[in-house]
């Protein structure tokens, strides 16, 4: 694209979105993605849905303006709580608790809520700049992968949720297995058998993410920090500064560009690359760094990189969306449900026939990260002092807005009994010394794996081979496999060791 | 041989009997051919990969040192639990306010530094705060009354 | 006093007279006054796909014509299961009522027991949407028009793949009846949904679809649209030939989205909002507006809608009896 288009774009793009309405919607959805962020277990996506009739009477830029507002500050809100009180609101804050939540305990809450907002700006900038540059090309390169990519690109994922478990490997594994088994109770999608349901039909369409998150990390570390005294205390009293120190900042600048450039390149494929965003980042950061072990233990560069990439993803995934109609995720579908109220199909067409629509999406794109780094800056003050909320009470608060969050996302209670189980199930886990998120990461690509191993044997008609012959796939499998092998070799190596010096 | 590790042993008890039972309940899914692999062979593959590592952390509890099993907290487990359990079961049947209530105060027996009096002006927030931001501000379509009190809606309208 | 007493004794017979006459007053009255409280529109998907573009138009109207809201609850789950067994479990007091494809009412049940009789449970009031689609193909595969992919097919069984929206779904039926009628064997690939098709299909992994949101590819040149499965033309492609003009009568599986009432709901209820739902589906706005998503609007008595429903799940057993479709 030259640059004389371009910036006729960009200019056409500046003139719809920096209307006073368009900014006041753009606004509303900021702070109401923020909150809603912020508050454990509702989502994104059941807010879009409650406001969808909302959007109904607003005009098509204003509409889908402020339903983009309220997502992507979701994800800045989801970080607030996964560093604050170790809760994942969404599947791409739950490697950001890993390092953290670590940090808040040390009392630097405040540098680690302000790298992941500032990396956060920074990914959106990169991104939207790379959406206007590059959108159908890119978009073309994502068309590229099949469904033997997809699933390699998977079990690259699940290896990288064994990488970045900082405790015992064996468990780590015995967690993804155990993750996606529970990935796999419901409705069998190509077959129509349900799987683990005991007949229960709300089961048929699987355990939720979120009820199971709320669970194994929020109740779990609830029940934990109720009883531990000690384990709560260093949680929430030091404070120790609102701001990055300089040493903070000067290691997150590498992380944030990887993070930034891989979160990019993994939003853009429609079949569920942004999940795996934010812990792709992680565990590169974690091969590339001098002290791999300190990871888990509080490094800024854990949550640099992954809230970047998770921004960056969150922003390029719109562009499978305004390209060609194909939504990556539920809360592109709900956007595309947005544009079909106003009369707007998604298409290939949209570009040509509602130019100012287009553009004036992706410029206020860009408006809306800078509006939520302003609004989250300061609020970073506000959220610290709220960890010197005594934990007695602070408990019984986060107790409630998990369930209310929960109960919001199908109007079901019986989602939030799950909790309950999860929740008693998640403090078994803790005291057996398991982690957590690769059981959540294995829960969520279990069943892609499976969804795209079958699609591939499908079109395949039975060959297995297929798999390794193109070569995007052969990549990835080969990565993992290298992947594993620094995993799992360094520790048999050390058990011999062990044995040996045991045995002599 | 002794016992070095009561966390791994019973990890890996954790991961046998749970691959134990996939195999049993999963024991019926069809396999499928290679060009439709069935219902039952991730389970199944799965259900295998969990059992072999419960086993070898048993070796490694047997073999190696690990960390011992710690102290559990029996009152905090129970009544957090519970507290969900009671806000699923109440928010239907008796509305918000009854739901909140009742599992506020079931978490809040959970741990003996709760103070009552306290409890019950942070209760009074909440429940503001709670009927507040979901009820009317994003206008969830919740009961906030039980249905058994007189002129009381169930469910009304945000918008107009 | 025995004036009084008398005088009393009429009293309370002319009180206990006018209650019995007032009861069937009153009991007629809600049928008179409806609706006079906010109605309730369950959609047993969640939110954003389908059934909510059609709905939402339709509860904005109907809001309007009546004076009283009425509010769309998604109540998604087990492919619309959920939503509807709840709503065939609600009060049939006249303001609740199910907005659903058909595929609810006449292909789930025939493939697992449901919770809810399609028959039974309901009574239909009206008909608010025929989605009108079409077999497409990807341009790279090589027949360009319907003929000439049956004879692809003939001369390649197997060969060619179909995406569907899901196992059990309107689409997944349409190739059966297709591959039963033309005597071809086309390969079904089950996606979770049509935009994940639709993603398989542009880089042609599969080779076609069934589907109303490839439709804007067609007109962009990406696709090529082979027929229509409706018995009228799409008024956006008159160049593109229907089934029965084809030379396949009777070979549709129509995807359409009703509004029905759980049993018991007052016959007048039924009428008077048939009534209305008639009136806006002759309405040029209405029309307008569901012609943009490729929707057309039959006018039909609520009887029509029985009949209808029970022709279409006739049909529909036919198609899952011949092409053997079984979830498991």
């Amino acid at each position: 694209m030259e640059i004389g288009t371009l910036l006729a774009n960009l200019a056409l793009g500046v003139s719809v979105a920096v209307t006073l309405q368009n900014l006041g919607w753009c606004l509303a959805g900021a702070v109401i993605g923020t909150a809603i962020g912020v508050l454990p277990g509702v989502g994104p996506v059941a807010t879009m849905a409650l406001l969808l009739p909302v959007t109904y009477l607003l005009p098509a830029e204003g509409a889908l303006i402020m339903l983009a507002g309220i997502y992507y500050g979701a994800q800045y809100g989801g970080s607030t709580t996964a560093i604050l009180v170790n809760l994942p609101g969404e599947s791409s804050s739950v490697v950001t608790t890993l390092d953290g939540h670590q940090m808040a305990r040390q009392g630097r809450a405040g540098s680690a809520l302000a790298i992941a907002a500032l990396g956060s700006f920074f990914a959106g900038c990169i991104a939207t700049l790379a959406i206007v540059v590059a959108a159908p090309p890119l978009s073309r390169l994502a068309q590229q992968f099949r469904p033997e990519d997809y699933f390699s690109l998977m079990v690259l994922g699940l290896v990288f949720a064994i990488v970045l478990a900082s405790g015992s490997v064996l468990k780590a594994f015995g967690m993804v297995f155990l993750g996606m088994l529970l990935g796999l109770v419901g409705t069998d999608v190509n077959t129509g058998n349900t799987r683990f349901t005991f007949g229960i039909s709300d089961l048929f369409d699987g355990i939720g993410f979120v009820p199971l998150a709320m669970g194994v990390f929020g109740i779990a570390e609830i029940i934990a920090n109720l009883t531990n005294r000690e384990r709560r205390d260093l949680a929430t009293s030091r404070v120790s500064g609102l701001l990055p120190t300089r040493e903070d900042i000067r290691r997150s600048v590498a992380p944030v560009l990887r993070g930034t450039f891989l979160g990019g390149l993994l939003g853009i494929l429609p079949g569920g690359g942004a999940i795996l965003a934010s812990f792709s980042a992680y565990t590169l950061e974690k091969r590339l760094s001098p002290t791999p072990e300190k990871f888990g233990t509080g490094m800024i560069e854990g949550v640099a990189a992954p809230e970047s990439a998770n921004n960056a993803a969150a922003q390029t995934s719109f562009i499978p969306m305004l390209t060609l109609g194909i939504p990556s995720n539920a809360v592109m579908a709900m956007m595309i449900g947005g544009m079909m109220i106003h009369g707007i199909i998604p298409g290939p067409q949209v570009m040509e026939q509602r130019p100012g629509l287009f553009w004036g999406m992706i410029v206020s794109m860009w408006i809306g990260n800078l509006m939520l780094v302003v609004l989250n800056l300061p609020l970073i003050g506000l959220w610290v002092r709220l960890l010197l909320v005594p934990y007695r009470l602070l408990a019984i608060a986060i107790l409630f807005f998990c369930c209310i969050g929960v109960y919001s996302l199908n109007n079901s209670a019986n989602e939030v009994l799950i909790i309950a189980a999860f929740g008693l199930f998640g403090y078994l886990l803790m005291k057996l010394g398991c982690e957590p998120a690769p059981l959540l990461l294995g829960f969520l690509l279990g069943p892609m794996m499976e969804v795209y191993l079958r699609r591939a044997m499908l079109l395949s008609r039975g060959d297995p081979l297929v798999f390794v012959q193109r070569p995007l796939s052969l990549a990835f499998l080969l990565l993992a496999a290298v992947l594993l092998l620094f995993v799992v070799v360094p520790t048999v190596r050390k058990a011999r060791e062990r044995a040996f010096r045991d045995g002599n | 041989m002794r016992l070095k590790s009561g966390q791994d042993l019973a990890t890996g008890a954790l991961f046998v009997a749970i691959g134990v039972a996939a195999l049993w309940i999963g024991a019926d899914y069809p396999l499928g051919t290679a060009q439709r692999p069935g219902t039952g062979v991730l389970p199944r593959i799965l259900a295998w990969c969990l059992i072999g590592t419960g086993a070898l952390l048993w070796l490694k509890a047997l073999l190696r040192g690990g960390p011992r099993l710690g102290g559990w907290a029996w009152r905090p487990a129970l009544m957090v639990t519970l507290a969900v359990a009671a806000f699923a079961l109440l928010i239907d049947r008796l509305g918000l306010v009854v739901a909140m209530l009742g599992s506020m105060t079931l978490a809040a027996l959970g741990t003996p530094e709760t103070r009552w009096r306290e409890y019950a002006l942070f209760a009074v927030l909440m429940l503001i705060i709670g009927i507040g931001v979901f009820r009317y501000g994003l206008g969830m379509p919740v009961t906030v009354l039980p249905k058994q009190l007189p002129g009381n809606m169930p469910w009304e309208l945000p918008w107009k | 006093m025995r004036c009084r007493e008398a005088f009393l004794r009429f009293a309370w017979v002319a009180l206990a007279a006018s209650l019995f006459v007032g009861i069937p007053a009153r009991a007629q009255n809600p049928a008179q006054n409806w609706p006079d409280r906010p109605v309730k529109l369950i959609l047993p998907y969640a939110p954003g796909g389908a059934t909510d573009l059609i709905g939402r138009p339709w509860a904005e109207k109907l809001s309007q014509a009546f004076g009283q809201q009425f509010v769309i609850e998604n109540r998604g789950g087990a492919a619309g299961a959920i939503g509807t067994e709840t709503a065939a479990k609600t009060a049939p007091d006249g303001y609740t009522f199910l907005l659903t494809p058909n595929a609810t009412l006449s292909i789930l049940p025939l493939l697992r027991t449901t919770p809810y009789d399609p028959v039974k449970s309901f009574l239909p009031v009206g008909r608010v949407g025929d989605i009108v689609g079409g077999f497409v193909i990807h341009p790279a595969v090589g027949p360009k028009t319907f003929k000439e992919m049956v004879e692809y097919a003939k001369k390649n069984p197997g060969k060619l793949s179909f995406g569907s929206a899901g196992l059990g779904t309107a689409t997944q039926l349409r190739l059966e009846m297709l591959k039963w009628r033309a005597g071809i064997d086309i390969l079904h690939v089950p996606y979770r949904g049509s935009a994940d098709a639709l993603n398989d299909l542009l880089p042609n992994t599969v080779q076609m679809m069934n589907e109303i949101n490839v439709l804007p590819h067609v007109k962009a040149g990406k696709l090529i649209l082979l027929n229509i499965n409706y018995s009228q033309r799409h008024p956006d492609f008159p160049d593109v030939p229907t089934l029965t003009e084809l030379g396949y009568p009777n070979s549709d599986v129509p995807i359409w989205f009703g509004i029905l009432a759980p049993a018991g709901t007052p016959k007048e209820i039924v009428d008077k909002l048939n009534a209305k739902i008639v009136e806006i589906a002759k309405s040029d706005d209405m029309k307008a507006r569901m012609q943009a998503l490729s929707v057309v609007l039959p006018l039909q008595t609520p009887e029509e809608v029985a009949k209808h429903l029970e022709e279409d799940t006739k049909r529909n057993a036919d198609v899952i009896r011949i092409a053997n479709i079984k979830l498991d």
